[in-house]
């Protein structure tokens, strides 16, 4: 027997199986421990030896070896077909990869003899592609009791024998379904190592097969993008090889249909249906039409194929790499005419209300079809569809046309008979029709008052106006004047008031124009003025917005009614609405499109005549009620006793929004409002609070609809006394009290009545002398010194009757002024003096800088001269001394040069009273210095340190600042 | 001098700072065309082994700069022979849908026409060279779809090649290279159909 196969491991070991006699046994081989191959073929050679004895023990030898295994690989369909022959029909099979001896099959088959050839055939498909690798295959007959021997190995040598010694990928450019496994070798190139396998970007994990193979398994595979799936095998220094698999899907087209255009020919079209994945120019989908290569589709890729003759079946066969789909169709030409769009589509006569339009067809075998055409009319709010059928249709009357108008117009054919489908549309065509008069108007006269009138009139509607209007042409007559009173309106106007003269009825006529005329005058003429308070005016609900309304028939409604409906109160330019309604009808619903929320609507049924219309009926409501808008008006408070009459009015209406159902009262606390009225009587508008304490009150008034309440007007008032109460309080309670505090001070004041006399009115005592009267009391000689001046000074506060005091003529005293000094008093009035009864010589003092200016002509003299407040002239009263009342000397005060210091406090203290003040010069060096305080107040001699007035216990006079002290402690 | 740029060491102007530039931009996009194809392709960064499908002599410094361009003249419009093949193979093997590389790829095309156009005025003397081309494309073929695309990339990577010799050379070629376009024109028409210098 021939050596099948021979190589060499340049690594590791040496493989031969080229010995004739020698049957092989399967023999499993590490791939990664080719080393230990060779103790491997010893093994297997003993064991194969030892079955051999043991075989030949039992007597199974008899069944005889397969001969002539032949192997006929199919390489891209990775198949391997067997054929050998036998005269058994059960066979044990094994397959390995011949370099490593891995086992990759071993199976028991029946597999029957050809009749013809007598050989057994038997094929498997290989998962791996049978490049990567060589693959051995050996055969042995089998019974039920025994086995025969192995055929010899028969091997197909893969790629990576080393007389191949470049780089290879397998399997190459397969086009597979999506889902579907697959493996993938790498044939390594001598001297390279092996790095990688990476299938769409992802490094996949190789198993080795061989020295030079190594292969990967990839599972459930997508779909592939434009250029198929790329598997590459890289070494550590660059990409070796690689492959690119397609993984798609199967044509998924369907729908065949053919038809014809120009009832020779044929076009048959299809749906794609689902993308294949596959668009490389091997694996794409070829279509093929009645067994013709359709060239629309596989060239330009689109869906359709055309057929010069008509056939009438069809089929379709779409072909990928993974399958074929067959499509088919059957019609009858005259059942699948698709017609194509007509041309040169024209108008060629074009009036107010209708046109003609003409086309053509560019197949002539159309103009003896039976066709339907199908005309749509595009214009603003107006659009129609329209069917015109004839052969060979090419020209259609167009009725029914609106003036003035832009139309556009497209037009599609078909077929009438066994109509298919529409054909192509036409181009669009704009067809402009031409003016004509407009339709007359809707007029309607409106009576806001008893002597005004206007009439309104409704505006046309594109459909009615036939042309764009210039203007209304509005005239009016009454039965009195002859001839129609004309005037011309702008086309803005809606409405024109009418002046009614005393008595007759006025007829109003109203016309609309434009360029192509004037449309027919609608005329109404005026009624007669009913205000509401004339009419029994009811209460109208709504329902869902709109007004239902319904009257008795009239008999003289002639030219049915008219229902108006116009805002209560309204005055001047209204928003006036009409509709008029046949006499049939006696009912009519105002939508709420055509109202307004929150106003109250004044609806009037008129019966409409040759005459003037006559008001039937009147109603009031609301589409729907809402809360005032306003407030209630003059909210006010006013206080009787201890109740508060609240008084209010209605607020105006137009924001009272809705009926006003009544009014709450509320008392208004801090935070929350307290319900103390709820009247539900509209007509009231006053409460009386009754019952209130002496506070502040705040109270909410609100009037309410069937919405609810406005949001409340708020009234604050004060509740007081009583005025007959507060002139008690106020007058006669402070009378009582002044009353009873003059009696207190009258009682206290005769109780106290000899301290008040002291107080308010002490008596003066006489002047006395203090000091030694040791001088011979005998007759007195006075004589009066011409030094001894008293200048006694007439005041209402002092009496002249005084003992000790004696006037001194005045004749003397000038007598006097001729040898002494003149006191700077002299030109007082009135000069008093007096010659004191006993003169000491302690009153000759030599302290005549201590007297004053005005007393300087005293020195030396034994005279005393006293000076009373009053007396000093004015410029001796400006000094120190301060203070008002009695100052009879200032000047030591005003000196500076006085040594009056070191007293100045007490002094000072004394001055500030306001008593009685004979000096304010003394001596602190006088003997009576300790006791001058209670000397004050007392007359004193101006040449002299002593008292005038000497002190004594029982005599002395109190302070003037301590009566208060002496009132209330008793004293006398 | 008036009109003096400032591009390359020896201030290249008028047409050869043209070329020079557009040598540039060519090179830079020929690097982005076989980027945009590798991304396209999930193909590994690596070279393709096999070396260049375009050979000329090696650029000796012996070389005057006009033989340089010569030469490179020649390896240009080899490239441009492969790109036209490339696009022809592409299209008609794989799906003609537009992409951003499509774009790029007829970009680089018409640069490279371009810049043989403005090369060739360059040439001294009508001096003509052939380069050599690896002529793998069948070979490629038969080892399928891959094979096809492994041959692009090569393609792409000798346009990357060349056209970065040629931006090279341009840029480092001295000024009085200037002359050259009036002598080269006048001449080229003169002796059209020339093959050797």
């Amino acid at each position: 027997m021939p050596c099948q196969y021979r190589r060499k491991d340049t690594k590791t070991s040496r493989c031969e199986f080229c010995s004739p006699d020698l049957v092989y046994s399967a023999f499993p081989v590490s791939g990664s421990s080719l080393v230990s191959m060779q103790g491997w073929v010893t093994l297997a050679l003993l064991l194969s030896l030892g079955v051999k004895r043991s075989l030949g023990q039992n007597g199974v030898g008899e069944l005889p070896v397969p001969r002539g295994l032949t192997l006929n690989p199919d390489l891209p369909a990775q198949t391997l077909s067997l054929t050998w022959q036998s005269d058994s029909s059960l066979f044990d099979l094994e397959i390995f990869h011949t370099e490593l001896m891995n086992v990759v099959l071993n199976e028991t088959v029946a597999v029957k003899a050809d009749a013809v050839t007598g050989l057994h055939s038997w094929t498997w498909h290989s998962p791996l592609p049978l490049e990567c690798t060589s693959h051995s295959v050996r055969i042995r007959a089998r019974n039920q009791q025994s086995v025969g021997q192995w055929s010899p190995l028969q091997t197909i040598p893969g790629s990576d024998i080393p007389e191949k010694s470049e780089s290879y990928m397998f399997p190459q450019d397969k086009v597979v379904p999506v889902g579907s496994n697959m493996t993938f070798c790498c044939i390594v190139k001598e001297k390279e190592d092996f790095k990688d396998m990476i299938y769409r970007r992802q490094e996949m994990s190789a198993t080795r097969l061989s020295r030079r193979t190594y292969a990967i398994t990839v599972t459930n595979q997508p779909a592939s993008g434009n250029t198929g799936t790329n598997v590459i095998c890289s070494s550590q220094r660059s990409t070796l090889t690689g492959a690119v698999v397609f993984v798609g899907y199967p044509p998924g087209d369907e729908g065949l249909v053919c038809e014809t255009r120009d009832l020779a020919s044929a076009e048959c079209s299809w749906k794609k249906g689902r993308d294949t994945h596959l668009r490389t120019k091997r694996s794409r989908t070829k279509y093929t039409l009645n067994g013709r290569d359709c060239l629309e589709a596989n060239e330009r890729k689109t869906w359709w194929c055309s057929s010069k003759v008509w056939e009438e079946s069809w089929s379709l066969l779409a072909r990928n790499p993974l399958e074929t789909v067959q499509l088919t169709d059957s019609a009858q030409l005259t059942d699948r005419v698709h017609l194509l769009a007509p041309v040169n589509v024209t108008a060629v006569e074009v009036k107010a209300w209708s046109a003609t339009l003409r086309w053509s067809w560019s197949v002539a075998a159309y103009k003896k079809l039976e066709m339907v055409c199908q005309l749509q009319l595009f214009a603003h709010e107006l659009s129609s569809t329209r069917n015109y059928s004839s052969p060979g249709l090419s020209s259609v009357e167009l009725e029914g046309l609106w003036p003035d108008l832009d139309y556009t117009v497209t037009l599609r054919c078909g077929s009438k008979h066994s109509f298919w489908k529409w054909g192509d549309e036409s181009a669009p065509y704009r067809i402009h029709t031409k003016m004509d008069r407009p339709d007359a108007l809707d007029v309607w006269i409106w009576m806001d008052s008893s002597n005004t009138r206007r009439v309104f009139w409704k505006p046309l509607s594109l459909r009615k106006s036939h042309g764009a209007l210039i203007g209304y042409e509005v005239s009016q007559n009454s039965a009195e004047e002859d001839g129609w009173t004309r005037v011309f309106l702008p086309p803005g106007n809606f409405s024109y008031p009418i002046i009614l003269n005393n008595s007759s009825d006025i007829t109003v006529a109203v016309a609309a124009r434009n360029p192509a005329g004037l449309s027919q005058p609608s005329t109404v003429t005026t009624p007669a003025y009913r205000a509401d308070s004339q009419l029994s005016v009811s209460e109208l609900l709504a329902i869902n917005g709109s007004f239902h309304l319904s009257w008795q028939p009239n008999a003289n409604a002639s030219s049915g009614y008219a229902v108006e409906w116009v805002p209560t109160g309204c005055s001047g330019l209204c928003p006036v609405d009409w509709k008029k309604v046949p006499e049939s009808d006696s009912s009519f619903s105002v939508n709420s499109d055509s109202l307004v929320a929150g106003v109250r609507y004044t609806v009037s049924v008129y019966s409409l005549s040759t005459g003037a219309p006559t008001l039937l009926q009147r109603w009031q409501g609301y589409s729907q009620e809402m809360v005032p808008s306003q407030s209630v008006s003059d909210l006010s408070a006013n206080q009787t006793g201890s109740d508060v009459l609240l008084s209010w009015k209605d607020t105006a209406m137009e924001h009272q929004r809705g009926f006003i159902r009544g009014y709450t009262v509320y008392l208004a606390n801090a935070a929350h409002l307290d319900l103390i009225a709820n009247i539900s009587d509209p007509e009231v508008q006053s409460y009386r609070v009754k019952g209130l304490s002496l506070s502040l009150f705040k109270f909410v008034v609100k009037a309410y609809t069937s919405a609810g309440e406005d949001a409340g007007s708020t009234v604050a008032i004060k509740v007081e006394m009583d005025t007959a109460i507060m002139l008690f309080i106020g007058i006669l309670v402070p009378l009582g009290i002044m009353f009873c505090c003059l009696i207190l001070v009258s009682i206290c004041c005769y109780k106290k009545r000899e301290w008040v006399k002291k107080a308010f009115y002490p008596e003066i005592p006489g002047p006395k002398v203090s000091g030694d009267w040791s001088s011979p009391r005998g007759p007195l000689d006075v004589k009066p010194s011409p030094h001894s001046v008293v200048h006694i000074v007439e005041s209402p506060g002092w009496d002249f009757t005084k003992e000790g005091l004696f006037p001194v003529p005045e004749e003397e005293e000038e007598s006097e002024n001729d040898n002494i000094e003149v006191d700077t008093d002299s030109d007082e009035p009135a000069l008093l003096r007096y010659y004191n009864q006993v003169v000491g010589d302690g009153s000759h003092s030599n302290h005549v800088s201590d007297s004053s200016g005005s007393s300087t002509a005293s020195v030396g003299s034994t005279q005393t001269e006293i000076t009373y407040a009053g007396i000093q002239s004015p410029t001796s009263s400006q000094g120190a001394c301060g203070g008002g009342g009695y100052r009879p000397q200032m000047q030591s005060v005003a000196a500076p040069a006085e040594p009056q210091i070191e007293f100045g406090d007490d002094f000072q203290d004394d001055a500030l009273n306001t008593g009685y003040k004979p000096q304010c010069s003394w001596q602190m060096d006088s003997p009576e210095a300790e006791n001058f305080s209670g000397s004050l107040g007392s007359p004193t001699s101006v040449t002299s340190s002593q008292f005038l007035i000497p002190e004594s216990s029982e005599e002395k006079p109190q302070p003037s600042n301590t009566w208060f002290h002496n009132f209330l402690s008793g004293k006398s | 001098m008036a009109g003096r740029s400032v591009n390359g060491r020896h201030g290249l102007r008028g047409h050869a700072g043209r070329t020079a530039a557009l040598a540039r931009l060519l090179h830079k996009e020929c690097i982005q065309l076989l980027e945009l194809y590798r991304n396209s392709e999930s193909l590994p960064s690596s070279p393709v082994d096999g070396g260049y499908l375009v050979s000329v002599p090696p650029l000796v410094p012996q070389l005057s700069d006009a033989e340089k361009i010569c030469i490179l003249h020649a390896a240009l419009k080899e490239c441009l022979r492969l790109l036209e093949d490339v696009i022809t193979r592409e299209d008609e093997e794989f799906s003609n849908e537009d992409s951003e590389y499509k774009r790029k790829r007829k970009t680089v095309r018409d640069r490279l026409g371009h810049l043989l156009a403005s090369t060739e005025q360059l040439l001294v003397d009508g001096q003509k060279f052939e380069a050599k081309v690896k002529e793998e494309l069948d070979g490629q073929v038969a080892s399928g779809s891959f094979g096809l695309k492994m041959w692009i990339v090569r393609v792409l990577q000798d346009l990357v090649h060349w056209t970065g010799q040629t931006s090279d050379t341009l840029r480092s070629m001295p000024a009085e290279m200037e002359k050259a376009p009036k002598t080269m024109s006048r001449r080229t028409r003169r002796g059209a159909g020339k093959i050797k210098k």
